[in-house]
């Protein structure tokens, strides 16, 4: 009976150390791994969708490879609507080494206008849910998770038509300048163009003008939208339909009441 | 009156043995708990409260060796032995709850499995305890048998 008990004695002592030495060296290896976020960068798509792009570089200097490292970010509104959802997963993390790579998400604004078109015109304050998960020597899961939160500035935010300007054309027709100005608070440049229709208080259609939009980050635009409107059709009261077709969004009739 | 004395400088001789391999034991376990506790700040920073955790285990747990090597060749060092493996099984138990360690500092929420380690520990703990009954068994066993002529 001695020598299995001494077996038994031997192998649970093996067992201990291996155990204690593996779990305290791969304890200690997380400090060695360190994880860095660069500037995000943010782009459009082919497919008309905003692009964020964060570069993360993870240089694993432990005693451990680490596996399944994923980064989980999801955005969303006040009222938990999520607005959109990126991972990305580096399978395997050899020790001594350093990857860079690209987490991306894409944020479709026509969706995001489906749900509320408050995202056009007001800034709002939206949630981020960071998750970043992996396995520690391939055996130990380890999650952090933090939440963060990002203004969204609104694209079109304080957008006015400002007072009719009517300008005599020919014995028929007379210009009808409307001022449309915005500030752009979204964190995208905007491109496009701005259809106005006008009708009367007959809902008759009067007319049409466009201008193109230019409107960097961070910058007001404003602009003057000529019409050709017929003299007789013209009411005191009436309104415009405004269309805004953008590199980013499409976003139309927003009606608009005039007199 | 000679024998007596010869016997109790045996005994005395006995148990300065066993007071010295008990306290050589003793140092030992804590010099290497000394040598991976330098290991630990970096875990310690994150889970507060690990530390201490670690230094109750290390001391009860020295305790109990240094008990169970004071009384060898008795029925009470696999008392102290199993008190040992007992001891760890409901430190681990106890300390790791379910084993999913979750940590907040920083707005950051940290969890940990270590639910595997737990499972390894468990078992490894078991079989300490196997062995210290095994251990009293064969001791009783060896006291009942008659001496061999």
């Amino acid at each position: 009976m001695k020598i299995p008990i001494r077996m038994i004695g031997t192998a649970t002592t093996f067992l201990w150390i291996f155990l204690i030495v593996f779990f305290v060296s791969a304890a200690y290896s997380i400090k060695d791994i360190s994880f860095d976020l660069g500037e995000p960068k943010i782009d459009t798509t082919s497919c008309n969708r905003i692009l964020f792009s964060l570069p993360v570089t993870i240089d694993n200097k432990g005693y451990y490879s680490l596996s399944y490292f994923n980064i989980t970010t999801e955005i969303s509104d006040n009222e938990n609507f999520m607005i959109a959802q990126g991972s990305t997963l580096i399978p395997t993390i050899e020790k001594g080494r350093e990857i860079t790579t690209s987490h991306n998400m894409t944020i479709d604004v026509n969706d995001l206008l489906q749900e509320s078109q408050d995202y056009l015109f007001n800034d709002t304050e939206l949630e981020i849910h960071q998750i970043v998960s992996m396995k520690i020597a391939q055996v130990i899961p380890v999650q952090a998770s933090t939440n963060l939160s990002m203004l969204w500035g609104a694209p079109l935010y304080n957008l006015m038509l400002g007072e009719i300007e009517y300008v005599a054309y020919n014995t028929t027709h007379t210009k009808a300048i409307v001022a449309i100005g915005f500030e752009n608070h979204a964190f995208f440049d905007l491109t496009g163009s701005i259809q106005i229709r006008m009708y009367n208080s007959t809902n008759a259609f009067l007319g049409e003008g466009q201008t193109t939009i230019e409107a960097p980050q961070n910058a007001p635009y404003q602009r003057r939208v000529e019409l050709n409107v017929p003299i007789a059709g013209i009411s005191e009261n009436g309104y415009f339909k405004v269309y805004f077709l953008t590199s980013v969004f499409n976003f139309g009739p927003l009606v608009v009441p005039y007199g | 009156m000679a024998e007596m004395k010869k016997d109790f400088k045996k005994r005395l001789q006995e148990i300065t043995f066993k007071a010295l391999k008990a306290a050589i034991k003793g140092v030992l376990l804590y010099g290497i708990y000394f040598v991976l506790s330098m290991f630990l700040p970096p875990v310690s920073e994150m889970i507060p409260g690990f530390q201490q955790v670690i230094e109750i285990f290390v001391m009860v747990y020295i305790i109990l060796a240094t008990f169970a090597e004071l009384t060898s060749d008795t029925i009470f060092q696999y008392f102290f032995n199993t008190a040992k493996a007992l001891f760890v099984i409901l430190y681990v138990i106890f300390s790791f709850k379910s084993g999913v360690i979750g940590v907040t500092f920083q707005n950051v929420n940290l969890i940990i499995d270590l639910r595997s380690f737990l499972v390894i520990a468990m078992l490894l703990s078991l079989l300490g305890l196997a062995k210290s009954m095994l251990q009293a068994i064969n001791f009783l066993n060896a006291k009942a048998e008659p001496p061999r002529t």
